[in-house]
Order: structure tokens, then C-alpha cells, then sequence
């Protein structure tokens, strides 16, 4: 464990996603102090050009463009999070119970898994967000739905490796229940994956999210940086700030999560240790 | 005062003739192909079936309506060259170009004027129900001539009704002296064709013109006889078969000045000049092209280079027409929407809490800051409005700014008392009341628009959670199911108010399913007589009267706040000219346009 976290800690690009993903963290943790009140509260003239009055300036209602950075911060994290946990959650269960008892339950749950994928992922999360009304909790469904079929193909793959691996068999002749196989010996062995898929999930659901919002599907009531960019984007000729510091956001945060998600990926997995 | 006026209105008339002078002496040049861009896409070119916006830019250029109008709104000779309507306002007599022919070459007769009226216009035509409505049937005495008869008449009573038999007198001259002796006997005053000015007994009486004679024919039917609002169909072609499946819906034949070419989906409709036209040597372009771009910036860009020539209804966003306005090969103009006349509004459902309170409401409309909402979201393109009826209608003497005012720079401060009056006082966490407020899905300006209001609110104590829906949901939300507080939402008044304010009060336009009509359910007796006196009324003093009372009493109840008046832009190359050249504006036929390199 050590060992590992001295890897990680020597991979430069890791600590560079590391540090610019902590920057986000701290901002969106101090928003409420830093910018109290709603986000979208109107506080000067419209349209004030960054580092004025304002670090990033005033958008076309005379919002703080700084106040709707540091609280979309909180939103595309939230989200990207939550719409994570879920989709891992599911895409492990059904991935694990394919990989493991193979036969018609991983016929039957791969042909479902298919079916998802054949959908293409954006276009289904645009229906899903219409059909169940714009809010938080159906962006974070929307982007689970289309997001646990590739942690469940992952995941069944790595159950199907040590599923015929000796010291899985042992336990099983052992006697040991299934539960107790799953939990304790195979899916410890599955986490680097599944950590380094769900890191890059993340990234993924911030980018849906963001794009969501951009098309007028986001959560109206929540302030978000595609919503920023969306709201901006008539401006871009006359107020370039509105949708260039959004955008910067998520480049920046993408960008931390995939190398982050890489630097796992590089001290995790022991084949490529050495790379 | 009213002279004062009526001399401006003279002088601005005046001015404007000399303005459009030389473009009108200058020879219109024959040749040209118009580039128009029309966003969106329309579904279809039924525009007798269908009122969707884009369908009236494209279809008027092949279809035509009885009559045309000028700026003022006064009805021109279209495919009537002439009309007459009856003393007793009940029967109207159109007489018809002659030589029309559609663009099929058969020729236009009255039969399908009575056809287009009586079997298209009044059964499918969405506000042809209630334009058509007294229309009870048309007669065809000969090929050129239709006689339009409105809702019965008592002919007894009909006969004993004349300046002759039953004059019409002034009561307030007579009242109160010896009618006998009264010198309106030697000078009369009535309500006459021709006023009396002098009697030189044994010599003569002298007559002149009264110049506010009220007779104008009929109200509002003749403001509805456009090429957009009703157009002119080929009966041979519709006849016997199912209109609303009739493939004419996508390959329309009119009598306009272009005639339909082809329709390739998604990219454009071409539309070619009509060699027969019934206009001698018009029209002057050779052909007219719809294009359909989906993206607003590729729009502005095709505009910009002149590869389009003419976009407007919003087709160019509001924000790229002023940069646009400063190119030299580009005219802005906001003209040309007289007959469309758009509010925008927010709808309360007057029969929820706690909309059902007329000062919440009244509070509501006194906290939205007018001026604020036209500069940063519409970028100036507006007027605030007053009430129901638009400041456009001001030339036909039927809006009146004499109403309560909401638009006050002490709004919030009287919108917090009238609440606190309304007794929604303030929680503990300074909470009035929580609600939903609704966002029409018909663009971001309004997604912006609702949080505007939003955070108006919450300066008022009102937490208000934003909603999003698609237009279908919206439409059932606000029209069908009325399962919303407030919404924002914009409403064409047309060119008249019985055509487009009537349906946003009248009890009788609470109609489930029907969009666009009364969803906030508030109507009172007063107004609703007020509504149907107007409607019948020929004479324009006492019809202006109807309307006074009827803007100060929905004003003072305020079932909905009447936030602007919206303009929209037309931006077009100025190599076009004549583009814009009635209230139709690119709901005209097109046939004056030519191209001047």
C-alpha cells in the first residue's frame, strides 16, 4: 500500500491532476463563504469586464460570473460523483453476478447491457433528461443510465479472469458461500479497474453534465458551468469572458480527472509498473 | 390636443411619403432572386389549416387575401378591388379583380372565395372560427362579385332603422331644453357622412366631408381578409377531398405572384415568378428562396455575406442585429410586424393560490422592472407595455395609455406592502410563499427571462423554483391541465383585438385543450359584455370606448402582467427593395420587391 501511494506520488502527471483537482475541490467547498447567496443573484451592471469590481466579471443579468464558477464547481463535482457511485454501484452488480455465474444469468445481463449500448450515449441521456423533466436528480439518472454498461462489461470480464483463478476455486472448494467469494477475494482484486474506469466516469458525467446544461436541459434552479456557456454563447462576439472562464473550468477539471485517472491507472496496475 | 395630433400624424405621413419618393419614382428593375431565411423550418404550407409563424412568410407569396392593408391598418383593394358594405353593417359586397388566375391558370371567381370562407377558412383555420363567426353565408350573384352575410338581421326592424325614418340625435344638445325650439333644428349635428357648416338662407347649405366618419366597414372581419390571415384557395383542387390530407398542403397553388417550385426538406422551398400574374409586370424578381438554417451564428454569417438576403421573426438573434446594423450592405428595421403585435406577459392561474389574489398579482406586476428586461434580455428591442391591447393599435384609436400604471420606479417597495396587505407575511427565514414558475420553451431569452423574475422574487420574499419543459408538456401544463402558478409566455395580438386579446380573457375562452387562449381562467361579467359590445360595434368613437374601459379594468385586475411590448427586427440586404412595405411585413406577397445592384 505504501509502495503504491510512493508510485503514485513520484507520477508527475498524477500529482499535476491531483493539485489542479484540489484547487476545484477547495472552491467549490468555499463557495457558500466565499460567494453567499444564490449564484444567481443579480449584484452590479450587466456585463462588467473581468478584473474589474469583479474577478471574472458580470454576465448579462449583472450576475458574478466568479459566484457561478465557484458554485457550478460544486455542481458538475456533485454530480459527476453521484452520477459515478451509481452507475459503478450497478455496473458492478450486474457485471459481477454475469462474471461469476455465467451460464443464462450472464446471457441474460449481457444481452441487457447491449441493449443500452446500442443507444448512443448522448442522445439517450438528452431523452432521458426530457422525459423526466430537467432537475439534479434526473441529470444524475440520466448519466448513471448510460453510464454503467461499460463498468459492467469491465467488471464481468475481470470476474470471468478470476473466476478459473486457483486461489478462487480453493475458496469455493472450501466451501465458502458465494458472498464471501465475491466480497472478500474477487472483487478486492477487480478494485484498480474499476477505480481507474470510474475516475475517467467522472470526468465523462462532468462533460454530459455540462453539455446538458449547455442545451437548456440542465436543472434550471442550479447554477452550472454548461449552463454559463449555454447562456453566454450569444455573447461570444461581445462579452468573450462568459463562455471562455466556464469553459476553462471544465477544460481544467476534465483535464485533472483524466490524468489523475491515468496516474491510478499506471500505479494500480502492476503490468504496466514499469512503463 | 386632438388636432395637435391628428396635424403630427398628418406631418409624419407626409415626411414618410417624401422618404419613400425616390425609391418609388426610381423604375423598379426587373430580375433577381431573394434569398429569405426562415426560422424554423415550417411544417407544412397549409397556412388555411395552420398559423405556425413561418408558414405566413412563405405561403403569402403564393396565396392572397381580399384585401391589403397600409400602416395605418386601413383596408386596401386586394383580390377585391371594391367593397360595399350595407347600412346595416350585415351585408358586405366584395368586387373581384378581374383576370386573376391561379398559378394552375384557372381562373379566381367568387365560388372560391365562398369556398375558402364558408368550407376552409371558418371550419379549419384555427382563429377562423371566430373571425368567420357571424359570417353566415356568401353569396355569388356573378363571378365577381361575393356577398358576405353576417349574423341575421330582424328585417322589420331593419326597415324602420334609417337617418330618415329614425334619426339619431344628440342627447347631450337636446337634453334638458325645449326640442322644439332647440337651434340644432337650423344647424344639425349628427352622426353623418358629411357634417353641416353654414346655410345661406335662399342661396345654399354648405356640407363638407366629415373626416371621422366612423364608417369603416365592418370592425375586424375586413382586418382579417389577408393573404396570411386567409388566403384564397383553389376550390377545383380541394373539392371533394380531405383538405387537411390534400397534398396542395405541401405543393400549394395560389393566385400570388410566385408560384411554388419545389421543397427540398431541411434546405430550402424555391418559389419562382408567376408569368400570369394579374398585377401587369409584377412581380419583379425572378425567383425567392427559403432557406432553413438551424444555427442562429450560421444564419447571421450568411446574412453578413450576402449569400441570404432577408431573415427576420427572430431568425437573426438579437444580439448579432446591432453589429449587423453597422454593416453598409445592411438595413435593420421594425416595421412590417403591425398585425403580429406581440406582448410578452407572465401568466398567473388565477384560480390557485396565491394568484388568486388580485394585490399578489398586482404586487407581482409591480416588482417586474420593466425597462430592465427590455435592455438586457431583449437588447432594447421593446417598449414597456401598459396593458392587454398594444401601443400599435393606437392608430386605430383603440389603445389607451390611461390605465393604472405598474411601471414605477418604487415597484418593489409597493409590491412588499401590497403583500404584506395580501397577508402572505414573511416566515422566519423571510419567506413569503414558495412557487413554481414555468419557462416557455420558445428560446433562451426566456429560460433568462425566468430567472430574472425569479431573483425579482426572491427580493420579495417569493422562493420560485424554476421549471423546463418541452412545448408539448408546457402546452398541456399552461392550456390543458392548468397545473402551473406563474409562467412567462408571449402572445401575438394580431390585427385586431377581437382576433388576438379576446381569446386571453373572455370566460368563454376557457377552453381546456385549446392553446393559447384564457389559461389563467380569470373573467368577470363587465369584461366579458365589454368584449362583445366591442365585437360588433361599427362605430369606431363608442368601440374606442368599449376598449378604454375594458384595458382599465384588466389592467387594474391584472390577470396577467404585461411586461413589453417585443420587437422583432427584420434584417435585410439593401440591394432589395420595397421589402417591407405594409403591416404585413414578411407576411406580404413580395410582389413590389426588386433587386438594385
Amino acid at each position: 500500500m505504501i509502495d503504491v501511494a510512493r508510485r503514485f506520488l513520484r507520477s508527475r502527471s498524477a500529482m499535476l491532476g491531483l493539485s489542479i483537482l484540489s484547487v476545484v475541490i477547495v472552491v467549490a467547498a468555499a463557495a457558500p463563504v466565499v460567494f453567499p447567496g444564490s449564484p444567481f443573484r443579480r449584484v452590479d451592471q450587466p456585463l462588467l469586464p473581468p478584473f474589474g469590481a469583479y474577478l471574472f466579471g458580470t454576465d448579462v443579468l449583472g450576475r458574478d460570473v466568479a459566484a457561478g464558477i465557484a458554485h457550478g464547481a460544486r455542481t458538475s463535482l456533485m454530480i459527476g460523483v453521484l452520477a459515478t457511485a451509481v452507475a459503478v454501484a450497478v455496473g458492478t452488480v450486474v457485471g459481477g453476478v454475469a462474471g461469476f455465474y455465467g451460464g443464462r444469468p450472464d446471457d441474460v445481463l449481457m444481452r441487457m447491457t447491449e441493449f443500452f449500448q446500442t443507444i448512443p450515449t448522448f442522445l439517450f441521456a438528452i431523452l432521458l433528461v426530457a422525459i423526466l423533466t430537467p432537475s439534479t436528480k434526473s441529470i444524475v439518472i440520466a448519466i448513471a443510465v448510460v453510464s454503467w454498461p461499460a463498468v459492467a462489461r469491465l467488471v464481468r470480464g475481470e470476474f470471468l479472469a478470476m473466476r478459473g483463478r486457483e486461489f478462487v476455486v480453493a475458496c469455493v472448494c472450501l466451501g465458502m458461500s458465494d458472498r464471501r467469494v465475491i466480497f472478500r477475494h474477487i472483487l478486492p482484486n477487480c478494485l484498480s479497474p474499476i477505480v481507474v474506469t470510474g475516475s475517467l466516469i467522472v470526468a465523462t458525467a462532468i462533460l454530459v453534465e455540462s453539455a446538458l446544461s449547455f442545451l437548456g436541459l440542465g436543472d434550471p434552479n442550479t447554477m452550472s458551468w454548461g449552463f454559463m456557456i449555454g447562456a453566454g454563447r450569444t455573447f461570444l462576439r461581445t462579452a468573450w469572458w462568459l463562455c471562455t472562464v466556464p469553459g476553462v473550468a471544465i477544460l481544467l477539471t476534465v483535464v485533472a480527472i483524466n490524468l489523475l485517472g491515468e496516474g491510478l491507472n499506471d500505479t494500480l496496475n502492476p503490468r504496466l509498473r514499469n512503463r | 390636443m386632438m388636432l395637435a395630433r391628428s396635424v403630427t400624424c398628418c406631418l409624419v405621413a407626409a415626411l414618410a411619403g417624401l422618404a419613400l419618393m425616390p425609391e418609388t419614382v426610381s423604375a423598379q428593375k426587373r430580375g433577381g432572386t431573394l434569398v429569405m431565411l426562415v426560422q424554423p423550418e415550417p411544417p407544412t404550407l397549409a397556412s388555411y389549416i395552420s398559423t405556425s409563424g413561418p408558414i405566413g412568410q412563405v405561403a403569402t407569396k403564393v396565396y392572397e387575401g381580399l384585401l391589403e392593408y397600409d400602416f395605418s391598418l386601413k383596408p386596401l383593394p386586394g383580390l377585391a378591388e371594391s367593397w360595399t358594405v350595407s347600412p346595416d353593417g350585415k351585408t358586405i359586397t366584395f368586387r373581384l379583380q378581374k383576370g386573376v388566375k391561379f398559378s394552375d391558370g384557372k381562373p379566381f371567381t367568387s365560388g372560391d372565395v365562398k369556398f375558402s370562407v364558408l368550407e376552409v377558412l371558418k371550419k379549419l383555420h384555427p382563429r377562423g372560427a371566430i373571425t368567420f363567426r357571424d359570417v353566415t353565408d356568401i353569396d355569388t350573384p356573378d363571378e365577381h362579385t361575393a356577398v358576405f352575410r353576417l349574423a341575421k338581421p330582424a328585417p322589420y326592424l331593419m326597415m324602420a332603422l334609417s337617418g330618415y325614418e329614425s334619426p339619431m340625435l344628440p342627447k347631450h344638445l337636446l337634453e334638458g331644453s325645449d326640442v322644439k325650439t332647440n337651434k340644432l333644428g337650423n344647424s344639425p349635428v349628427g352622426t353623418g357622412p358629411y357634417t353641416f357648416v353654414e346655410w345661406q338662407r335662399g342661396q345654399y347649405m354648405r356640407f363638407d366631408r366629415n373626416p371621422s366618419y366612423w364608417k369603416k366597414p365592418a370592425p375586424y372581419l375586413m382586418m382579417a381578409l389577408s393573404g396570411y390571415e386567409s388566403p384564397m384557395l383553389p376550390k377545383h383542387l380541394l373539392e371533394g377531398s380531405d383538405v387537411k390530407t390534400n397534398k396542395l398542403g405541401n405543393s400549394p397553388v395560389g393566385t400570388g405572384p410566385y408560384t411554388f417550385v419545389e421543397w427540398q426538406r431541411g434546405q430550402y422551398m424555391r418559389f419562382d415568378r408567376n408569368p400570369s400574374y394579374w398585377k401587369k409586370g409584377r412581380p419583379y424578381l425572378d425567383r425567392i428562396v427559403a432557406r432553413f438554417v438551424a444555427d442562429s451564428a450560421t444564419r447571421t454569417a450568411a446574412i453578413e455575406k450576402g449569400e441570404a438576403h432577408v431573415g427576420g421573426f427572430g431568425a437573426i438573434p438579437y444580439s448579432d442585429v446591432k453589429a449587423l446594423a453597422k454593416l453598409p450592405h445592411i438595413e435593420t428595421t421594425t416595421r412590417g410586424y403591425e398585425m403580429q403585435s406581440p406582448i410578452v406577459q407572465l401568466d398567473f392561474n388565477t384560480q390557485r393560490p396565491p394568484f388568486d389574489n388580485q394585490k399578489v398579482r398586482q404586487a407581482i406586476s409591480y416588482a417586474i422592472n420593466r425597462k430592465f428586461v427590455i435592455d438586457n434580455i431583449w437588447f432594447s428591442f421593446g417598449k414597456p407595455a401598459t396593458g392587454p391591447i398594444s401601443s400599435n393599435f393606437a392608430v386605430a384609436g383603440l389603445y389607451t395609455p390611461d390605465v393604472q400604471s405598474y411601471n414605477v420606479p418604487n415597484g418593489i417597495q409597493i409590491a412588499n406592502t401590497l403583500l404584506d396587505e395580501a397577508g402572505l407575511r414573511r416566515g422566519a427565514n423571510g419567506t413569503r410563499v414558495e412557487i413554481v414558475h414555468d419557462i416557455t420553451p420558445y428560446g433562451e431569452e426566456w429560460q433568462r427571462y425566468g430567472e430574472y423574475v425569479q431573483q425579482v422574487l426572491a427580493e420579495l420574499g417569493i422562493k420560485a423554483t424554476l421549471r423546463h419543459e418541452d412545448v408539448p408538456t408546457w402546452l398541456r401544463r399552461i392550456y390543458t391541465d392548468y397545473d402551473f402558478q406563474l409562467t412567462n409566455n408571449w402572445i401575438q395580438t394580431l390585427a385586431d383585438p377581437v382576433i388576438g386579446v379576446h381569446r386571453l380573457y373572455h370566460s368563454k375562452s376557457i377552453r381546456p385543450g385549446v392553446v393559447f387562449v384564457n389559461g389563467s381562467r380569470w373573467s368577470s361579467p363587465r369584461t366579458d359584455e365589454l368584449m362583445d359590445l366591442a365585437t360588433v360595434e361599427p362605430n369606431p368613437g363608442k368601440r374606442a370606448g368599449f376598449y378604454k374601459e375594458l384595458q382599465q379594468l384588466l389592467v387594474q385586475a391584472a390577470p396577467l402582467v404585461w411586461v413589453h411590448e417585443l420587437h422583432f427586427v427584420t434584417v435585410h440586404n439593401k440591394q432589395f427593395k420595397d421589402l417591407i412595405v405594409s403591416p404585413l411585413g414578411l407576411y406580404a406577397p413580395f410582389d413590389r420587391v426588386y433587386l438594385d445592384k
